[in-house]
């Protein structure tokens, strides 16, 4: 996990590239606690969410799960790859495991999300 | 460690339709999340009603000839199709703070536990499906009769598929191994809503692929528990599980909820959300 992620509560990662651009995914505590996958839904380019807003929503065996926008935007990328090859979440949840990128409407908000220590102590509290 | 909550609220709601029942489980995660409790109802269908997994497609309901023309709900959260109408219903949310809201299967475990005591209590023998070795198959090497040890989405009814967790039952007369008790969750941003079904009886309103062995039928000579008093004893044992007290309510939720439930209910009867898949 690089050090350059931000994290949002609801355990999706946000790494910011060019051009106010950034790339989301899901934490690997998260894929990991979550097991078995076998679905994923995902939007369309095109599309913007707000900040908190579930923006897709992926099925493991026993359960469905929402994917919360971290930032408020616009979708201008979809790794439409995911859904056919699952497991790229858990083996590279950081790199080829990105879910969307999102060109974000007030990259302020990237200040409330937590940075890799705060999100590891949040994770490291909850019960396992 | 999540902080624990102690006391589980219980109602009992008269039957309703599908749509009626998924809106109401979806506020019951609500009202979890903002009473800071684990919260749990059990419930009826006014009619045979089939429920389809949040992502399972409509075409192969509609490839099922021993489902056609029974009302269809899509329910929000995940796993295969169930008929229901002789099942004992529940529907249960914990927020996602506790330690039973962290991870899927610690609030499935928690809640089927309790009803292996439950069904204990009455003499019945069932199991949870066990987990690549971890759990003990059932007595008699039932388990090893089942052909399945790894969940087989492909199936489209609850009954057909085996996760770990599942319950598990032996027949009395030939040791075959059925499916007797399933459920499902939808993760929200601040409460985990499980719900899911115990085949108390099979259901006389469909036959062929879509009907299954019950309870009442694994149990052969024996009297299968009767729904109200297994739910009972069921609570009880949550609660003990859980650390702490079982309240049952006297009204139900179905009428305390009777305005949220309803602007919940238009999602569930919008087609756009049944034939979504």
């Amino acid at each position: 996990m690089s050090a350059d992620l931000k994290f949002a509560k609801t355990h999706e990662w946000v790494r910011s590239e060019a051009n106010g651009v950034h790339t989301v995914g899901i934490s690997s505590y998260a894929v990991e606690a979550l097991t078995d996958l076998v679905f994923m839904q995902l939007p369309a380019v095109g599309k913007k969410f707000k900040a908190g807003e579930s923006f897709g929503e992926i099925e493991s065996v026993k359960a469905v799960s929402d994917l919360y926008a971290p930032i408020s935007g616009e979708i201008v990328e979809v790794n439409t790859a995911l859904p056919g090859k699952l497991e790229t979440l858990g083996a590279d949840p950081y790199g080829e495991g990105w879910v969307v990128r999102i060109k974000a409407d007030n990259p302020a908000e990237l200040d409330i999300l937590l940075d890799r220590g705060a999100y590891e102590s949040l994770v490291g509290s909850q019960p396992h | 460690m999540g902080r624990a909550v102690s006391t589980l609220t219980i109602w009992w709601d008269t039957a309703a339709d599908g749509p009626t029942n998924m809106a109401a489980d979806e506020c019951l995660a609500a009202e979890a999340e903002r009473r800071d409790s684990l919260l749990m109802r059990f419930y009826e269908w006014s009619t045979t009603t089939i429920s389809l997994g949040g992502f399972q497609k409509i075409e192969d309901a509609r490839q099922v000839g021993e489902i056609r023309g029974i009302p269809l709900v899509r329910r929000p959260s995940g796993g295969g199709a169930i008929v229901h109408g002789s099942d004992l219903t529940y529907a249960a949310a914990v927020p996602k703070s506790h330690p039973w809201g962290a991870s899927p299967q610690v609030f499935y475990d928690a809640l089927h536990g309790a009803m292996v005591e439950a069904l204990a209590a009455h003499g019945i023998d069932a199991r949870p499906y066990p987990a690549a070795g971890a759990i003990p198959p059932p007595a008699d090497g039932a388990a090893g009769s089942d052909a399945r040890s790894a969940p087989d989405e492909s199936q489209f009814f609850c009954f057909d598929r085996r996760a770990a967790g599942d319950l598990v039952m032996a027949g009395a007369r030939d040791g075959t191994c059925s499916k007797v008790m399933g459920s499902a969750q939808r993760r929200l941003a601040g409460a985990v809503l499980q719900h899911g079904s115990l085949l108390l009886h099979s259901n006389t309103g469909v036959a062929g692929a879509a009907r299954h062995l019950a309870v009442a039928d694994l149990v052969a000579d024996e009297q299968p528990p009767e729904r109200v008093g297994l739910s009972r004893v069921w609570g009880q044992r949550i609660a003990t599980a859980l650390g702490g007290t079982a309240r049952e309510e006297e009204t139900s939720f179905l009428s305390v909820h009777h305005q949220d439930i309803s602007a919940l209910t238009a999602r569930f009867r919008d087609e756009r959300w049944t034939f979504r898949r």
